[in-house]
């Protein structure tokens, strides 16, 4: 493991449309990018035994997930030729409808942005010690589980 | 000896002891059946050990003072 400073990827709730905005414009400086390629996690709405999800509240195993996440990021730079990549999951409570997961990554031409883009979201999902607590507008709930 | 024990999501909902003293436990494997000797629920469903922070994927020797998380399926994203 290199001795990069470990970046936090967590966020206090529901990551807003004008975080995610802000995110774009600051690369507006960055001109040797020629593509960007976004995935958003929006928390969903699903029908469970007649029941619907309305929020789904996160936790983590925080020192964990970020040192993993820190391997994978490593290893993503390695494999593709990317400018940047930012990558930030919420944590806490997060209401159907609203975004949960923001991947971003920037390269000079579109295919590895977009390939590692798709590696990064896959590689979490798989790999953070993240967990998702699905709460229904009756007040019960049950665990989210990654398909 | 002590060890300190950390769970996480589901399994937080039953297991919520913080520290546990366990003699004549040396391994992970022995920890596993004695965890699910103590918590039956556990055994019905699909976990992971990290001890230090170290996801375990084999059995492997625990020490005095170690922090063991256990962990359901994760579900991040």
């Amino acid at each position: 493991m290199s001795d990069k400073k470990i970046k936090n990827i967590f966020v206090n709730g529901a990551i807003s449309p004008s975080f995610i905005s802000e995110s774009i414009a600051k690369h507006s400086s960055k001109t040797e990018i020629g593509g960007h390629s976004i995935f958003l996690g929006q928390v969903r709405k699903d029908e469970i035994d007649g029941k619907s999800v309305s929020a789904i509240e996160y936790t983590a195993f925080e020192d964990l997930a970020l040192e993993k996440m820190h391997e994978i990021r490593e290893n993503i730079f390695e494999k593709y030729p990317l400018s940047c990549m930012h990558i930030y999951q919420s944590l806490g409570r997060v209401s159907a409808g609203e975004i949960c997961l923001f991947v971003f990554t920037s390269s000079a031409h579109r295919k590895p942005a977009i390939n590692a883009c798709e590696e990064v979201v896959e590689r979490l999902k798989a790999e953070l010690p993240i967990w998702g607590k699905e709460l229904f507008e009756d007040g019960s709930h049950q665990w989210k589980e990654n398909k | 000896m002590e060890i300190e024990l950390l769970s996480f999501g589901k399994i937080a909902e039953f297991i919520t002891i913080k520290k546990l003293s366990i003699d004549g436990i040396s391994d992970t494997d022995g920890l596993k059946k004695y965890l699910e000797d103590k918590f039956p629920q556990l055994s019905e469903i699909k976990y992971k050990l990290a001890v230090d922070k170290q996801i375990i994927q084999k059995n492997r020797i625990i020490t005095d003072q170690a922090t063991v998380a256990i962990m359901p399926p994760f579900s991040g994203g």
